[in-house]
């Protein structure tokens, strides 16, 4: 037998208080700021190593070996990039194209979310499968069918139709991230807002789309990411240069006969620069709104 | 302002069938309770009048208009939830706010988008802001205007519950069990916040429960429910003090009432050896009744040789003002007990404390006059049979 020892008594608020179950220390805290530490260096050293190489003479990189710190004089350079190719026309056409996938998926995830969710209708089952069963086929198998669609129908060559095909890509895991968020929504605030007045695209857009706002958020970072890193597509339909997404842009620089590894690396870093800005944007919402209060208890 | 008619209302999910043909007549400025246990249909049945579930057959009429096409918004009805169904995201001020500000919205404010620009515009204009101060003050709710509904308890979240369906005005309250999740204290004080919200505005309430104690204090008639058949439809006096059937005399009344099976010989029914003067109603010849006494019309003393029924003292429930005593009829008597009487105990209610202790011998004299009477077959009351208790078969009051 062993005696349980009382659980100290704490002046925080119970929120606040960490659970730990007993007979099961949790590390102690260094051990845990040594592990943050191995966890950040492990996801942070390539982007930090994009810099680098960024940063290094051409000689560096393939005579001698690579400098472990940056060379910041050379961040003048850039500029000289920046000049020889229209990157900053490619990362506009890029926001545009993740941005308008963002957008149109997210409306579309919503509605067919909603219904999903919240109707009765002959073939939802298989509706719901079939979105799902989309995401198993490649996109390289796809593209094919797609390209002569899309000559036939005069989508090719604009950011329109790479959007439309996008979409078509990303909707799928949206619409069921947001058939979950709503399928947890209490169907009597629905009820209330309907006696209060509201139709139902009332309900959504007042009601509903506030209460799975980090939901959407969730779903809008998958979206954006999807639409931002897209190649294939991209590469495939669109022709003319002034056109391109950053994405294609980039992997204009690996030539046949030579690569400028450091204005690869300079320009992969404004690349990850817009992504990063909007995952944070979002991110605060996700947090914030998975705190909002609930209905019951 | 609304009378509210049900002609023959019935519902069916699938095959089952959850309400059978269920007609009433509530006037203007009833408080109506549907009582039942879960699954009576009585939430059913509310939500047939809201307008939220559609009836399989039957009319609602308000008025004399038949509204069994109209959405909830057009029949200008309040609808108080269980859950509350607060608007987690705004605070307490646009949850009152809410309706108010969707009665300015013309067509095009729907749009999303401007939808919620307008509910924001409309909601602090002038006047909505007035009423809901007004309102919010009434329900004892200013100092928490600014919050949010996660930040509030249970009777307060119900508050704002209720003053969101005050504010409209509607001309009707619909209250599906709006105090189920409260603590026993709250629902007490919340039950008088209801009842004093109908004086006030003197609008129609339906309120469904399954809580007799609330069906008893705030109905002004009671229509009690099971297996979507109702069983009987009367106010709150009159069904305590005539149940149409055995299943109202055992469904209101806590302990409920006593049911014994008593012989009847040349229309004069007996219970082991004592004898009850039959109602001059009451047409009997030979054979059994369900006799009914309420645990209040039995007194048990420790005179073991006076008049009346011979037990034993099972068990004393001491509940403060009142002791509630389980009494063992003597096996000797062949009193036949109720097939449901828990425990086969006869229960008796006595002012203050006993001094009898379990084990001992007792008599318990009934209050012969105060019986009720009811077929051995159907159930039904035999005094009020053919007046009100007929299922279906639905008086108005008054």
């Amino acid at each position: 037998m062993t005696t349980q020892e009382a659980p100290p008594i704490t002046q925080s608020a119970p929120h606040k208080r960490r659970l730990k179950a007993p007979g099961n220390r949790s590390f102690s805290k260094p051990a845990r700021y040594v592990m943050l530490a191995a966890l950040v260096l492990f996801s942070g050293f390539p982007l930090y190593w994009m810099l680098n190489t960024a940063l290094s003479e051409d000689s560096e990189l393939y005579g001698q070996a690579q400098g472990w710190w940056p060379h910041w004089e050379r961040l003048a350079d850039f500029g000289d990039l920046i000049g020889s190719v229209p990157i900053f026309k490619w990362l506009t056409n890029s926001v545009v194209i993740a941005g308008g996938t963002t957008l149109l998926s997210l409306i579309f995830a919503v509605l067919a979310g909603y219904a999903l969710s919240r109707f009765k209708f002959y073939g939802k089952g298989a509706a719901g499968f079939l979105l799902f069963a989309t995401q198993m086929l490649p996109e390289a198998l796809l593209v094919v069918p797609i390209y002569a669609l899309f000559a036939s129908l005069g989508l090719l060559n604009g950011m329109g139709g790479l959007i439309l095909a996008n979409v078509a890509f990303t909707m799928p895991v949206s619409v069921w991230i947001i058939k979950g968020a709503i399928d947890a929504i209490p169907y009597e605030i629905e009820e209330a807002a309907a006696v209060d007045g509201c139709p139902r695209v009332t309900i959504l857009s007042l009601v509903l789309t506030p209460l799975i706002l980090p939901s959407i958020a969730a779903a809008a970072v998958i979206n954006f990411f999807d639409g931002w890193n897209e190649f294939l597509l991209a590469k495939t339909f669109i022709a003319e240069r002034d056109l391109w997404p950053a994405s294609v842009g980039l992997a204009s620089f690996i030539g046949q006969y030579l690569t400028s590894l450091n204005s690869v690396m300079a320009a992969a870093l404004l690349f990850t620069l817009p992504a990063l800005i909007f995952f944070l944007l979002v991110q605060r919402r996700i947090v914030s709104g998975l705190t909002a209060g609930s209905v019951k208890g | 302002m609304a009378k509210l008619s049900l002609r023959n209302i019935s519902k069916r999910f699938g095959d089952t069938q959850v309400i059978h043909d269920f007609s009433a007549e509530v006037d203007n400025g009833e408080f109506l309770v549907l009582l039942g246990a879960s699954g009576s249909g009585k939430s059913t049945l509310l939500r047939i009048i809201a307008g939220l579930t559609d009836a399989s057959a039957g009319d609602v009429i308000f008025d004399n208009l038949r509204v069994n096409r109209q959405s909830p918004r057009e029949r200008d009805i309040a609808f108080v939830f269980q859950s509350y169904a607060l608007y987690p995201h705004l605070t307490v001020r646009e949850n009152i706010a809410f309706p108010l500000a969707l009665d300015k919205f013309k067509g095009w404010h729907h749009i999303p988008g401007v939808s919620t620009i307008a509910r924001r515009v409309f909601g602090s204009s002038k006047d909505i802001v007035k009423q809901v101060a007004s309102v919010s003050s009434m329900l004892e709710l200013d100092e928490y205007a600014n919050r949010k509904p996660g930040g509030l308890s249970g009777g307060q979240r119900q508050r704002v519950a209720l003053a969101r369906a005050l504010i409209r005005n509607p001309s009707m309250f619909l209250l599906d069990e709006p105090l189920s999740n409260l603590d026993a204290k709250l629902r007490a004080e919340l039950r008088g916040e209801i009842v004093r919200l109908h004086r006030l505005t003197g609008k129609t309430f339906v309120y469904v429960t399954h809580d007799q104690v609330e069906a008893m204090t705030m109905a002004t008639q009671i229509v009690i429910l099971h297996n979507g058949i109702v069983q009987q439809h009367a106010t709150p006096q009159e069904i305590y003090v005539r149940p149409a059937n055995t299943y109202v005399a055992r469904f209101i009344g806590s302990p409920p009432m006593n049911l014994m099976t008593a012989d009847v010989t040349d229309g004069q029914p007996a219970l082991g050896g004592l004898r009850f003067p039959a109602p001059e109603q009451l047409r009997l010849g030979n054979g059994t009744v369900t006799l009914g006494l309420r645990p209040e019309h039995l007194t048990v003393s420790a005179d073991v040789d006076g008049p009346g029924l011979a037990g034993t003292v099972r068990r004393i429930e001491d509940l403060g003002a009142d002791t509630l005593i389980g009494v063992q009829p003597d096996p000797a008597l062949g009193l036949n007990m109720w097939e449901l009487n828990q425990d086969d105990l006869l229960w008796i209610r006595q002012t203050g404390q006993t001094r009898l202790m379990a084990g001992d011998p007792c008599t318990v004299s009934p209050e012969a006059r105060m019986a009720s009477y009811f077929d051995s077959d159907t159930g039904l009351n035999l005094v009020s049979a053919g007046k009100d208790s007929d299922a279906g078969m639905l008086p108005t009051r008054g």
